[in-house]
């Protein structure tokens, strides 16, 4: 594994994959791999085929939708497309990531400035 | 929640279209690797290296599909029915070694159902009444000893001051339940068991009628009481289900009762058989103090809301103190129980023990099966190892494997689980025409209920658990390395494997032997009191029952004359040889007196002497053929004119005059007479047991039935040949005397002991066959360990013999390794035993256990059995052609 790289955290893949949805429109399951990946930065380590099981559990919560369609350069592939609720556990897990982001981000701080005493 | 609900439908649609979802996803996969392919080649790679990078990013195919299959379906689901498919190829790869386990685990499994079916039975199953556990049943304590002396019944003038007093129950109500009255309906006149309750006895128990109705306030009062309710069973029967019975009049005891209900055929209290009920009258005499010595009612009572048990066990011992204190000389030492209706029943039907003692001994069978069968999978899993060794190192958990393993046990458990239901249902049917010994229990259906059915599904589920737990473990502990390399090469493999046999065989032997013993010393115990001398002769005699109404026999004359027109009419019967009446037939439990002694400081209440009294006719001693040994039997001319005497016999000379001389001697029984007075001993015979089924002989004196006449008697003919061939001669002799007069069980003396025998015979005999099993189980236990160990060191004993051991040499060493366990497993089992009879004797009072011989015969039995068993393998490795054994691996 590369070290330099990012393990994904249980559950954050799914909320990336909410996200790019909502942000890009139907796309298909490499589509998504690949923008994840180039949103990152090439900073996430991410095995593309992960992508499909999370792909299938959102689907069966309801929050994203499939249909068969043909992608742009004339390939038979799946595209999914977020859905209502879908757009609704999006907002709410995202305000939910920020906050513990920060919260995170605030008591790594803490830690730095208490060390030295 | 319900996003949880269509998550979890969706999983389980998943399931069933787990081969659609797999296709749509391969092609979702390819797709995906063609735009990565594709995307690579714009970026000016080779094609081969297109597809590697493409192939890297994405990761394992393999894995991307697995993941998504546990994403989207149920994977402990899938899991379970690989491991059923594969457990169920597993079972059909060795069909031998399948039904070996499958038999042995149904043999186990069918006699523990067969001996639930009577623990649900007599002990589960809730008597039908409303909310049973909320009526309390009240019993006298007495202070004597005897069979569960806190059953007694109570007296009418503790039951008027319990029920008036307290203040816990909502209502009370009694019931005799011991009578005999006479139906006259039509034909032949029949004694029926029948109860009198008080009126408002049905409604305590909350039980309505099926037709008509219960008894109504006030019919327990003299002149309202002519009403009678019927059970099912006698409604049924003689009156042909008849509806419009309801308000009709049928003759009971020779008069007229109104029939105004019919009970539902559910209604039953186990131990009681009352065929119908009449109202209780108790009048001001039932007050009296003369009334507190007859104790005959059983008090049935509701709680009310919100009082415990508890509370009204201290209410009651407090009213039982103080009439201890009100009438010391009738009450003093007694007490009084409270239970619940369902325990009361249990208890009283003292079948407890019985049933605890066959569960125990049924459990230690299963376990001894479930042994056999975990050494069998020990067996196999060593034969698997490699198996198992293949697929560790291709990924299977250790869990997984554990898993596997407890599903082909769990699948081997059940099928023996089914075979053992096919099985008890003959146990089941088997011991149900055994269990017939008296009306109590004819009257409890013994069936394969849902009970027993649950019993067997756990019983099935513990087997599973016990057998294959133990191969599972060792089997995931497995180190493949060693496992995948082993050659099986080396001289004595699976040595550790077999000592975890070598204990459980060890632990079987113990068991067997515990449990031979066991049941040996019951059967020893039955026997000896099976074979005892009674003291009397009792074939060929015939007995039957007479009880003397009081609308026809009001008084002792009339009781006199009937017995004299009846003796005299039955003895001009041909096959008659002798005929007597007595109160109780011989070793039947006669009922306790106290006794005064002439010339004897008066003892204190507490303290005074007891003997067993029965009132005998002239000829009774000529007709049971006791022995009279000193003085002189009773005559015609001991009348009520002439002064009184008795007869007593041996244990009453030893124990109460301490050896003197009897003859002449004045003693005083404190009889219900209205005057006792002092009789004379003019003779003295041989002990009779107390009971036909106990070896006790209590201290015994016998009245002149023309001195103290009873209406309630039992008559005895000593026939020349078959007495059952006298029966129909007696009853017309009776119906002479009085056409509406029914005889009570009429049948012949040994047919009486029989059916005093209760369970136990029952029992000791399943208990014997279960030992036997037990034997078995243990013996092929041996077998199958050294047969098994054996064949693993086939290549050890090649090189033995090779080296010149001679046959008898490796006999003798398979030998030693089985009789080493042997000795083990029996010191254990003979250390257990040590206490048995101590425990029998304690379960089963009135009888004493203890056969010495047994604790040496038992184990010498075991040690030839395992013998028996080692020896066949060893003959075996004994004839081991060493070029044979050396060549093949």
């Amino acid at each position: 594994m590369n070290a330099s790289k990012l393990d994904l955290l249980q559950g954050t893949l799914d909320l990336m994959v909410l996200q790019t949805l909502n942000a890009m429109g139907a796309l298909h399951g490499y589509g998504i791999a690949r923008r994840i990946e180039h949103v990152s930065g090439d900073k996430v380590f991410l095995n593309q085929g992960t992508i499909y099981a999370s792909l299938v559990r959102l689907q069966q919560r309801g929050w994203i939708s499939s249909e068969w369609g043909v992608s742009s350069n004339n390939r038979k592939a799946k595209f999914y497309s977020i859905t209502k609720r879908g757009r609704k556990q999006l907002s709410e897990d995202a305000v939910n990531w920020q906050r513990l982001s920060s919260v995170m981000s605030r008591v790594l701080a803490m830690q730095g400035e208490g060390g030295d005493q | 929640m319900i996003d949880g609900l269509r998550q979890f439908f969706l999983r389980v649609t998943s399931l069933c279209h787990g081969k659609q979802m797999d296709q749509e996803l391969d092609a979702e996969l390819a797709a995906h690797l063609d735009l990565a392919i594709e995307e690579n080649l714009q970026r000016g790679m080779t094609a081969e290296e297109a597809r590697r990078q493409a192939l890297i990013r994405f990761g394992g195919t393999q894995q991307a599909i697995e993941q998504h299959r546990d994403a989207r379906g149920l994977p402990g689901l899938e899991i379970l029915f690989q491991d059923l498919r594969y457990a169920v190829r597993a079972l059909f790869k060795n069909p031998g070694f399948t039904i070996a386990v499958v038999i042995t685990l149904a043999l186990g499994i069918a006699v523990n159902a067969t001996m639930f079916s009577l623990v649900s039975a007599f002990l589960l199953r809730r008597p039908a009444v409303h909310e049973a556990d909320r009526v309390a049943v009240v019993t006298s304590v007495n202070p004597g000893r005897g069979f569960l002396p806190d059953t007694n019944p109570v007296s009418a003038p503790n039951y008027f001051a319990w029920r008036e007093a307290n203040d816990v129950f909502s209502d009370a109500s009694a019931a005799d339940e011991d009578r005999s009255v006479s139906l006259t309906a039509q034909g032949q006149p029949e004694a029926l068991a029948a109860a009198a309750v008080s009126s408002s006895y049905f409604n305590v128990l909350g039980v309505p009628a099926y037709l008509g109705r219960t008894f109504s306030d006030g019919e327990d009062q003299p002149g309202r009481d002519h009403v009678a309710i019927l059970s099912h069973e006698l409604w049924e029967r003689r009156f042909g289900s008849n509806s419009s019975i309801i308000g009709s009049t049928v003759r009971l005891n020779r008069e007229n009762y109104v029939v105004v209900g019919v009970m539902p055929a559910s209604f039953r209290l186990m131990g009681f058989t009352p065929q119908l009920w009449t109202p209780l009258t108790l009048t001001l005499a039932d007050r009296a103090t003369a009334a507190r010595k007859d104790r005959n009612l059983y008090v049935f009572a509701r709680l009310k809301p919100d009082v415990t048990l508890e509370r009204a066990r201290t209410e009651i011992s407090n009213l039982v103190r103080r009439s201890e204190q009100d009438f010391p000389e009738t009450e003093k030492g007694w007490g009084a129980a409270v239970r619940t209706l369902p325990d009361f029943l249990v208890y009283n039907f003292g079948i407890r023990n019985g049933l605890a003692v066959m569960m125990t001994a049924v459990g230690f069978v299963l376990m001894m099966a479930c042994a056999n069968v975990a050494g069998l999978l020990l067996a196999r899993a060593t034969g698997r190892q490699k198996e198992l060794g293949i697929r560790i190192a291709l990924g299977a958990g250790r869990l997984r494997i554990i898993r596997q393993l407890l599903t082909e046990g769990l699948l081997n458990a059940l099928l023996g689980g089914g075979v053992a239901l096919v099985l008890a249902y003959w146990g089941v049917h088997f011991v149900a025409t055994k269990m017939t010994f008296n009306e109590a229990v004819s009257a409890v259906p013994i069936t394969l209920d849902r009970n027993v059915f649950l019993f067997v599904l756990g019983v099935s589920v513990l087997c599973a658990v016990l057998c294959s737990l133990a191969p599972a473990l060792r089997a995931s502990r497995t180190d493949i390395n060693t496992i995948l390399k082993d050659e099986s090469r080396a001289a004595s493999a699976g040595r550790s494997h077999s000592r975890l046999r070598t204990v459980l065989v060890t632990g079987e032997i113990a068991l067997a032997l515990f449990l031979l013993i066991g049941a040996g010393l019951l059967i020893h115990g039955i026997y000896v009191i099976e074979h005892q001398n009674l003291g009397f002769q009792p074939d060929p005699l015939l007995t039957a029952g007479v009880t003397l109404d009081s609308a026809r026999y009001k008084d002792a004359t009339q009781q006199v004359g009937f017995v004299r027109d009846a003796i005299s009419r039955i003895q001009n019967i041909p096959g008659a040889e002798a005929v007597a009446v007595t109160s109780d037939l011989p070793a039947t439990g006669p009922s306790t007196v106290n006794v005064q002694i002439k010339g004897e400081p008066d003892l204190p209440a507490s303290q005074a002497l007891g003997t067993r009294d029965v009132v005998v006719s002239v000829d009774y001693f000529n007709t049971t053929e006791i022995p009279v040994l000193r003085g002189r039997m009773f005559t015609e001319t001991d009348n009520a004119t002439a002064s009184a005497v008795v007869l007593v016999n041996q244990q009453f000379v030893h124990r109460l005059l301490h050896d003197q001389e009897p003859l002449g001697k004045q003693i005083r029984l404190s009889v219900s007479v209205p005057v006792p007075q002092w009789c004379e001993i003019v003779g003295v015979v041989a002990n009779v047991k107390n009971y036909s089924e106990a070896p006790d002989e209590d201290p015994q004196v016998y009245e002149p039935f023309l001195q103290r006449p009873i209406p309630s008697f039992s008559i005895m003919v000593r026939a020349k040949t078959d007495p059952n061939n006298l029966a129909s001669d007696v009853r017309t002799a009776i119906a002479e005397v009085d056409p509406e007069l029914p005889l009570e069980r009429v049948m012949s003396m040994p047919a009486v002991i029989e059916r005093q025998k209760m369970g136990d015979v029952v029992f000791t005999r399943l208990l014997g066959v279960f030992a036997i099993l037990a034997l078995i189980f243990a013996a092929i236990g041996i077998y199958g360990l050294i047969a098994y160990s054996v064949g693993q060191r086939t290549h050890e004993i090649g090189i033995r013999v090779a080296l010149g051991a001679g046959s008898s040499q490796v006999v003798r060493m398979v030998l030693r390794e089985g009789l080493k366990m042997t000795a083990i497993g029996g010191a254990i089992g003979l250390g257990l035993a040590l206490p048995l009879p101590k425990v029998l004797n304690a379960l089963f009072s009135g009888m004493v256990f203890g056969e010495p011989r047994l604790y040496l015969v038992v184990p010498l039995a075991i040690v030839a059995v395992s013998i028996l068993a080692t020896y066949i393998p060893a003959r075996r490795a004994a004839s081991v052609d060493p070029t044979i054994a050396l060549r093949n691996s």
